[in-house]
C-alpha cells in the first residue's frame, strides 16, 4: 500500500515538472517584459531595455533554450525561482503568500468535500424530500453564481452583520490587522480573518461535490448489490448506507485531486476580492507586469496544490476501497 | 457427482404452505400508462417443494419474485396477498420486512457477477448476512460463513473467504449468493433465473447446489426461469406464466406429458432438445406476446392461437382445474386434455426442416489451418509489463463448404468467438493459415482486395437489439453495407426491398428504428444486413441466445431455408448444444482454445467420444422430466481454468473424469503428451482428441 | 488512476432500473408516439425546464431588440449623469463614465451570450471528436489523448487562459478561439469516457466488420448515439462559459474596454457596491439569470432524452 502511494506520488512529481515547464516556455511567448519599459520616459533603446532585462536572465536576445536551461538549473539546485523584470526576487514573495494560499485552498477543499458529500449522503437517501428538494435549490442557484459576485455577496452580508449585529470579528479586508503582538494573538487575529475568503470559496466548491456525489450514490442505489444486501435483511437505508456509499464514495475521492485548479481559479477572485496578499492577486499582478519567473513559480505552486489533493484523495481511495489493498 | 435421483418425494397432503400467493397484482406506471406487469397470481408453496414458473421476457416472472420478496421499486403498485407464515407481507413496511427478508424468505439472484458488493470480502459479506438475524460475535459469525462456504462448495474455504468477488469466476460467485440466501436458514427461497449468466457445465453445478441448499434447509423453492429443461428435472410443481398471469399450473409430470394451454403445447414444440433421437421439426409461434398496457379483453394469446374461437377473444378465461391435468386457463382445456383437439392445430411447420443432410459437397469456402492466436497478459498501470500469455486460440483447423454448417460448441473461454472473429478480420493470423474462397488471407495485402473479399464474409450477431444503431432506421441499416461497396442509390433502394422480402420482413418496417420492432424482426433484420453483399460465408455468433423460445424457432427455420436457397455456409457459434444440433451439420468441440472433438452432428450426437463433450452433452436440461430423472448425468468437477497457463499434456486434465479413472500410463501420456486427433472408425470425418478413451 | 471515476460512474448507469424490473409496453408503446414527440411531452412536463427556456428565449430577445427602447448606445458618454442611480431617462441608471447601463446591459448581454453559445457548440464539437475518436482508436492514440487531457486538466487551465488572454485578447472573437482552445478538456473526457461503452457495441463491431470506414463510423455510428450527452453538454457549455469569460473579465483578463460584457460590467460595479449598488446588480442579475435557465433547460434535456442516467454529464460541469 504504501508502495503503491508512493508510485503514484512520483507520478505526480513528474507531472509538476512538466507542467511547470510547459508554463515557462508559455509564459515567455506571451509575456513581453520589454514593455513594461514602453511607458518609461525618457525612452530607452531596445538595446538598453535589454540590458536591464539581462541580469535577471530575461534578456530576449538571450536564446529561449538558454534562458530555460540557467532557470531550471537554478531551480533545480538553489531551489531559485529567479527574479522579476525589476530584479525583486520570486522566492522572497512567494514564501508568505504561498503559505496563507495553501492555507485557503487546503482548509475550503477539505470543507467542501465534508460539506458536499455530507449533503449528498444526507438528501439522496431522501430523494424528492423536502430537504432534498430545497438544498438542491440551493446548490443549483450557487452553481450558476459567479464566484465574484458570490464573493461580492458575502462582503455585503459581513459588513451588515458588522453594521447592525455588532459583529466585529468578520474582516472583509486584508489577511492580518496590522499591530498585532504575540504568537496566540497572531494565530486568532489569522484565523478571524480567514473565515470569510473560506467561507466564499467553500461556498464555490461544496456545490460540484454536492450535485455529482448525489447523482453517484442514486445510481449506486439501484445496483444489484445493494438489493442484495436488502434481500439479506437489512432495511433499505441500512443497505445504502453500509453497501452504496462506500461503493459511490470511490470516484469522488479521485474526483478531488480534479478540483484544485477550479479552487485556485476561485483564490484568485476570492484573494482580489478580499484584499488577500496570496498567491492568486500575485499571479494577476505577475502576468500584468509581464514577469515570467513570478508567473511560472505561481504555476508551479497551482500544480503542486492539485498533487497534494491527489495524493491525500489516493490515500483515501486506498481506506475506502480495500481491493487496491490487496493488489 | 452423478446424481439420478431427484427429492420428488410427495409433501405429506397435511402440510400447512409456507408461502401463499392470493390474487397478487403489480403495476408499474410508464409513459404510455400503466403497465399491468401482474394480473393476478395465486400458488401455494409448501416446505421441501420446488415450485417452477416459467415464462418468456416480460411475462411478469421477475416481478412476482420481487413482490414476494418486498423488494419492487415503490412506484410499483402492489394488489393482493403475500402470506408468509400466515402473515400478510404486503402493506407492511420496510422494517418489518427486513426482519423477514433473509431469515424467512433467501433469494438467489439472476447475475451473480454484480449481485455482491464489490468492495466487501466475500467471508464478510457472509458473516454480515448471519449477524442482521442473529447475535453473534465476529469470529464466530466469520466460522458460519466459512462453514457456508464450504457447503456450497468453494474449494478452501478459509482461505477464500479473505478474497473480494471480482477475484471469483461466475460460477463461483453464484455460490456465494447461494450461500448468502441460505445463511439463517429461510423457509422460502425464491431463486430469479439462477443459472441464465452460467455456462452449462456451471449451470449442472449450481441446481446442484440450489438442490442441496433446500435440503439442507427444508425449504419451499421458487424457480424462477425461461429455460423449459431445468424446471422439469428441478420442480415438483410448474407454472406456466403469459401477459401476466398463470395460464398452467400442474405437476411436472402431468405438465410435460400433456400440456394443456395452447401455449404451454406449444411453447414445447419450439424448444430445440439435445436428447430426441429424431430431427424433430420446430414449429414456432407466430406473433409476439401482448404489450400489457390497456390490455384488450379475451385471452391474450388468442391472437397467437391455433385453436382460438370467437369466444376466446370476448373473455379472458380464468384459471380452473382440469381433471388430472391441475390448472389451466383456456375455453377449451376440456378438449385438448381429452385428446380431442390438437392445441397445435394443423398449423405444420413453416419452413422445412433444419439440417439439410450431410450432401453439402460445394466448394471450400472457408479453410483454417493450424490457426493461433494468443492475447498478451499485462499487469500494471502506469508501465505496462506483460506477465505472460493468454492462449485463446491454439492449433484449430477446420473447413466449410458452400450448403453446409459447421457449429464452433464451448463455454465461454473455450476460443470460439476468438476464432470466429480472427476469420472475419481478414488479416493475416497470428499463426497458421486461413483460406477464404480459395484466397489466402495472409497474401492479400491492397485494401482492395480486402474490401472484396469483406463481401463474401458477413456476420450475424447476438443480441439484435445490440447489433443495429438505435438511431437508424431499417433501411439505412441495410443500405449501409452497399453503401461500402460503392453502389449506387437506385440499385441499394431495391435491393433493400429484396432483401426484406428475403427474410419475410414486410416493406414497411423500412422506416422504422429498431427499438419500434420485435426481437425476432429485429434478428432477421440482422439477417439481411448481412446477406446485402451476397456473402458467401456467414459468420452467426450465437445468433438465438438473445431470443425468446417462441421466437426461436422462427429463425432457425428461417436460417435453414437461407442456406437451402441461397447455397451459403454458416460459421455457427453457440454455447448451446440443442440450437446447434438444430442448424449444424457438422460440429467442432471447443475447450481451452483446442478443438477436443469433431464430426457429423448425427455422429457427434449419438456418438460422443471425448469426455468433454460427453459432460456437455448431458449437463444441457432436457425439457421432459421422465427423460431428465432417468439419463446418467456427467456433472463435471470445478471449472475451465484460465488458459494462461494451459496444463502441457491435454487441456482438459484438470476435469476430466476419465483421468481419474484412467491408469498411471494413460495418466502420464494425459499429463505430458498433447492427444493428437483420432479417427473414429466407420464415421468418416468424426475425431476426436484424447488419450484415455 | 482518474479513469477509474469515469468507468465506475457509467457502468453504474448502463442497466436500466425499468427493465430490469419486467415492465414490457413502455418500450413497445413509445416509439408509436415518435420519437421526437415523446421526447418533447417529457420535456414539457417539467415545469422549470420550460420556465428556464421562457427566461432563456426573453434574454435573447432582450439582448437583440433591446436597444430599440432606448436612445442611448452603450457607448455614449452622459456627463450631464456620473453615476446616476435609475431614473426615467437611464432605466438602469448610470456609471462612473456616465454610460447608460440599460444600454451597456443590453450590449454586454449580447457579447456574452454570443462567446457563450459560440464557445460552447465549438467545445462541443471538438470535444466530440476528440473523445470518440480516442475512444474508437484505443491504443496509442486513446492514450497519448487522456495524457493531453489529464495534463491540461491538472494544469489550472484558468492560469494558461489568463496567461494568453493576456496577451491577445481584448477582441471578443479571440477570447472565443483561446476559451474553446483551453475549455474542450473536461467535455472531452466526458464523451471519451461514454464513448469507450459504445466502442465495444456490437453495431459498431458490425459496421467494422462490413468494411465501413474509421471516420464514417465515428461520424455515423458513435457520435449519433451520444446525442443526448451532447446537448446536455452545450447548454452546461453555455453556463461554464458565461462562468468563465465573467470571471477572467473580472480579473482584467477578457473583453476589454471599449467593449462591454457581462463580466467587465461586474469587474466595474464591483468596486462601488456599497455606493451605486445598481452597477453591480443589472449585470449580477443578468448573469444569474442566464445561467440559471441554462441549468434548468441542462436538467430538462438530460430527464427527456436520457430519463436512466442521472450522471451523465455531471462530471462535465466546470
Amino acid at each position: 500500500m504504501v508502495r503503491h502511494v508512493i508510485r503514484k506520488a512520483a507520478g505526480w512529481l513528474l507531472m509538476i515538472v512538466v507542467a511547470t515547464n510547459a508554463t515557462y516556455f508559455l509564459a515567455s511567448w506571451f509575456l513581453d517584459p520589454r514593455s513594461n519599459f514602453k511607458e518609461l520616459r525618457p525612452v530607452r533603446t531596445e538595446e538598453q531595455i535589454d540590458r536591464a532585462l539581462a541580469p535577471y536572465n530575461l534578456n530576449p536576445q538571450e536564446p529561449l533554450l538558454h534562458r530555460w536551461w540557467d532557470w531550471f538549473t537554478s531551480v533545480v539546485f538553489h531551489f531559485d525561482w529567479g527574479k522579476s523584470p525589476t530584479g525583486v526576487s520570486v522566492n522572497g514573495e512567494i514564501g508568505y503568500r504561498a503559505l496563507i494560499s495553501g492555507e485557503l485552498v487546503i482548509i475550503a477543499t477539505i470543507l467542501s468535500v465534508v460539506i458536499g458529500v455530507t449533503l449528498a449522503v444526507y438528501t439522496a437517501s431522501r430523494q424528492y424530500g423536502w430537504a432534498d428538494r430545497i438544498s438542491q435549490a440551493v446548490s443549483i442557484a450557487v452553481f450558476n453564481i459567479p464566484t465574484s459576485v458570490a464573493a461580492l455577496a458575502v462582503v455585503f452580508v459581513a459588513i451588515w452583520l458588522n453594521q447592525n449585529a455588532g459583529l466585529h470579528f468578520l474582516y472583509v479586508a486584508g489577511e492580518n490587522s496590522p499591530g498585532v503582538e504575540g504568537l496566540f494573538p497572531t494565530i486568532g487575529d489569522r484565523l478571524l480573518h480567514l473565515i470569510l475568503p473560506t467561507l466564499s470559496l467553500t461556498l464555490m466548491g461544496y456545490v460540484g461535490y454536492h450535485l455529482t456525489q448525489r447523482s453517484l450514490l442514486l445510481d449506486t442505489i439501484n445496483a444489484d448489490f445493494v438489493r442484495t444486501a436488502q434481500a439479506t435483511g437489512l432495511t433499505r437505508s441500512k443497505a445504502i448506507r453500509r453497501h452504496a456509499l462506500r461503493a459511490a464514495l470511490i470516484p469522488t475521492a479521485t474526483s478531488v485531486a480534479f478540483s484544485i485548479p477550479a479552487m485556485f481559479t476561485g483564490a484568485v477572485i476570492t484573494e482580489t476580492i478580499f484584499g488577500w496578499n496570496g498567491m492568486g492577486r500575485y499571479f494577476i499582478q505577475t502576468i500584468s507586469k509581464n514577469d515570467v519567473h513570478g508567473t511560472v513559480a505561481t504555476a508551479a505552486f497551482a500544480a503542486a496544490l492539485t498533487a497534494i489533493g491527489a495524493i491525500l484523495a489516493d490515500i483515501a481511495t486506498v481506506f475506502l476501497d480495500p481491493r487496491v489493498r490487496v493488489n | 457427482m452423478t446424481l439420478t435421483t431427484l427429492a420428488a418425494t410427495p409433501a405429506p397432503t397435511d402440510a400447512t404452505p409456507v408461502l401463499s400467493v392470493r390474487d397478487l397484482r403489480i403495476t408499474f406506471p410508464s409513459e404510455a400508462g400503466p403497465v399491468e406487469a401482474v394480473r393476478g397470481v395465486d400458488f401455494d408453496l409448501l416446505p421441501g417443494r420446488t415450485l417452477g414458473i416459467v415464462g418468456e421476457s416480460g411475462s411478469g416472472k421477475s416481478a412476482t419474485a420481487m413482490a414476494v420478496m418486498g423488494l419492487l421499486p415503490p412506484s410499483a403498485e402492489l394488489r393482493g396477498q403475500v402470506l408468509l407464515g400466515g402473515r400478510d407481507l404486503i402493506g407492511l413496511g420496510d422494517k418489518e420486512l427486513s426482519a423477514l427478508r433473509g431469515s424467512s424468505i433467501g433469494m438467489v439472484f439472476q447475475d451473480p457477477l454484480s449481485a455482491l458488493t464489490p468492495i466487501f470480502s466475500v467471508g464478510r459479506l457472509l458473516s454480515d448476512a448471519l449477524r442482521v438475524h442473529q447475535d453473534l460475535t465476529k469470529r464466530a459469525a466469520w466460522e458460519q460463513a466459512v462453514e457456508l462456504l464450504d457447503l456450497v462448495g468453494i474449494p478452501d474455504p478459509r482461505g477464500r473467504a479473505k478474497s473480494f468477488p471480482h477475484e471469483f469466476s461466475g460460477g463461483m460467485r453464484q455460490r456465494v449468493v447461494i450461500a448468502m440466501a441460505i445463511a439463517n436458514k429461510p423457509s422460502v427461497l425464491v431463486a430469479d433465473e439462477p443459472t441464465t449468466a452460467l455456462d452449462v457445465t456451471v449451470q449442472a453445478q449450481i441446481l446442484d447446489v440450489l438442490r442441496l441448499a433446500q435440503q439442507e434447509t427444508g425449504a419451499g423453492l421458487v424457480l424462477i426461469t425461461h429455460d423449459l429443461g431445468v424446471v422439469a428435472g428441478h420442480a415438483d410443481d410448474i407454472a406456466v406464466m403469459y401477459a401476466g398471469r398463470f395460464v398452467e399450473r400442474a405437476d411436472v409430470d402431468e405438465l410435460f406429458r400433456r400440456p394443456t394451454m395452447p401455449y404451454t403445447a406449444r411453447l414445447l414444440a419450439a424448444v430445440p432438445t439435445v436428447d430426441s433421437g429424431v430431427h424433430r421439426p420446430l414449429v414456432p409461434i407466430g406473433g409476439e406476446p401482448p404489450a400489457l398496457v390497456d390490455l384488450p379483453g379475451g385471452c391474450p394469446f388468442a391472437s397467437r392461437c391455433a385453436v382460438a374461437q370467437d369466444a376466446c377473444r370476448a373473455d379472458e378465461p380464468a384459471l380452473r382445474e382440469i381433471t388430472g391435468h391441475g390448472h389451466v386457463a383456456c375455453l377449451r382445456a376440456d378438449e385438448i386434455a381429452d385428446g380431442t383437439l390438437d392445441p397445435a392445430g394443423d398449423t405444420g411447420p413453416d419452413d422445412g426442416p433444419g439440417g439439410s443432410g450431410p450432401e453439402a459437397t460445394g466448394e471450400v469456402v472457408l479453410r483454417v489451418e493450424d490457426l493461433v492466436k494468443t492475447f498478451p497478459v499485462t499487469k500494471g498501470a502506469l508501465l505496462k509489463r506483460r506477465v505472460g500469455t493468454l492462449h485463446a486460440v491454439n492449433r484449430v483447423s477446420f473447413e466449410l463448404r458452400a450448403g453446409e454448417t459447421l457449429g464452433l460448441v464451448g463455454e465461454s473461454g473455450s476460443g470460439k468467438t476468438t476464432t470466429l472473429l480472427e476469420v472475419l478480420r481478414l488479416k493475416r493470423p497470428e499463426g497458421g493459415r486461413i483460406e477464404v474462397a480459395g484466397t489466402d488471407i495472409g497474401t492479400v495485402d491492397s485494401a482492395a482486395r480486402v474490401r472484396e473479399l469483406r463481401q463474401d464474409v458477413q456476420i450475424v450477431m447476438q443480441d439484435p437489439l445490440g447489433a443495429l444503431n438505435p438511431r437508424l432506421p431499417v433501411f439505412q441499416l441495410l443500405a449501409e453495407p452497399l453503401q461500402a461497396i460503392g453502389r449506387d442509390r437506385e440499385s441499394i433502394r431495391s435491393r433493400v426491398h429484396e432483401l426484406l422480402a428475403l427474410v419475410g420482413l414486410d416493406a414497411s418496417v423500412s422506416g422504422r428504428f429498431p427499438a419500434a420492432l420485435s426481437g425476432g424482426q429485429r434478428q432477421r433484420v440482422g439477417i439481411a444486413r448481412a446477406l446485402a453483399t451476397e456473402p458467401k460465408l456467414l459468420a452467426l455468433d450465437e445468433p438465438l441466445s438473445a431470443l425468446d423460445v417462441s421466437v426461436q424457432a422462427g429463425v432457425i427455420n428461417l436460417l435453414a431455408r437461407l442456406k437451402r436457397e441461397l447455397g451459403l455456409a454458416y460459421l455457427v457459434v453457440a454455447h448451446d448444444l440443442a440450437v446447434v444440433r438444430y442448424i449444424s451439420d457438422r460440429i467442432a468441440v471447443m475447450y481451452l482454445g483446442h478443438i477436443v472433438e469433431t464430426g457429423d452432428t448425427e455422429s457427434i450426437f449419438s456418438d460422443p467420444r471425448h469426455p468433454y463433450t460427453r459432460a456437455l452433452l448431458s449437463a444441457i436440461p432436457v425439457p421432459d422430466p421422465q427423460r431428465e430423472r432417468a439419463r446418467e448425468r456427467v456433472v463435471l468437477q470445478g471449472e475451465q481454468p484460465s488458459a494462461t497457463q494451459p496444463p502441457a499434456g491435454c487441456v482438459f486434465v484438470d476435469r476430466c473424469p476419465l483421468y481419474r479413472l484412467a491408469d498411471e500410463e494413460v495418466r502420464g501420456r494425459c499429463r505430458t503428451e498433447r492427444p493428437e486427433p483420432t479417427a473414429v472408425a466407420g464415421r468418416p470425418g468424426h475425431q476426436y482428441a484424447c488419450h484415455a478413451v | 488512476m482518474a479513469t477509474d471515476v469515469t468507468t465506475d460512474a457509467s457502468s453504474g448507469a448502463t442497466p436500466d432500473p425499468a427493465a430490469r424490473v419486467t415492465a414490457p409496453g413502455g418500450k413497445k408503446n413509445a416509439p408509436d408516439l415518435g420519437l421526437g414527440r415523446l421526447y418533447l411531452r417529457r420535456f414539457l412536463r417539467n415545469r422549470l425546464a420550460v420556465v428556464g427556456v421562457v427566461i432563456f428565449v426573453l434574454l435573447v430577445l432582450f439582448s437583440a431588440f433591446g436597444s430599440l427602447f432606448t436612445s442611448y448606445a452603450y457607448s455614449d458618454a452622459d456627463f450631464a449623469a456620473l453615476t446616476q442611480p435609475p431614473s426615467a431617462a437611464h432605466w438602469f441608471g448610470t456609471n462612473q463614465g456616465g454610460n447608460d447601463v440599460y444600454a451597456s446591459a443590453v450590449h454586454g448581454l449580447q457579447r456574452s451570450l454570443a462567446i457563450a453559445v459560440s464557445v460552447s457548440v465549438l467545445t462541443v464539437v471538438v470535444a466530440a471528436v476528440i473523445g470518440s475518436s480516442a475512444a474508437y482508436f484505443g491504443g496509442r492514440v486513446e492514450k497519448a489523448t487522456l495524457a493531453v487531457i489529464h495534463f491540461l486538466l491538472v494544469v489550472p487551465s484558468f492560469l494558461i487562459l489568463a496567461l494568453v488572454s493576456h496577451r491577445l485578447a481584448g477582441d471578443w472573437r479571440v477570447l472565443i478561439v483561446v476559451l474553446t482552445v483551453f475549455g474542450w478538456m473536461s467535455t472531452a473526457r466526458v464523451i471519451w469516457s461514454v464513448s469507450t461503452s459504445l466502442r465495444e457495441r456490437d453495431y459498431v463491431t458490425a459496421a467494422e466488420f462490413m468494411g465501413i470506414s474509421a471516420p464514417r463510423i465515428i461520424l455515423r455510428h458513435i457520435i449519433p448515439n451520444l446525442g443526448s450527452l451532447l446537448i446536455v453538454n452545450l447548454t452546461l457549455g453555455v453556463v461554464a462559459t458565461v462562468l468563465s469569460e465573467t470571471a477572467l473579465s473580472f480579473l482584467g483578463f477578457g473583453v476589454q474596454t471599449p467593449d462591454v460584457s457581462l463580466g467587465t460590467m461586474l469587474a466595474d460595479g464591483a468596486g462601488t457596491i456599497t455606493s451605486a449598488p445598481w452597477l453591480f446588480a443589472f449585470p449580477a442579475g443578468l448573469v444569474v439569470l442566464l445561467t440559471v435557465s441554462m441549468t434548468f433547460v441542462g436538467d430538462g434535456l438530460r430527464d427527456a432524452l436520457d430519463p436512466t442516467s442521472v450522471t451523465g454529464a455531471a462530471g462535465g460541469r466546470r
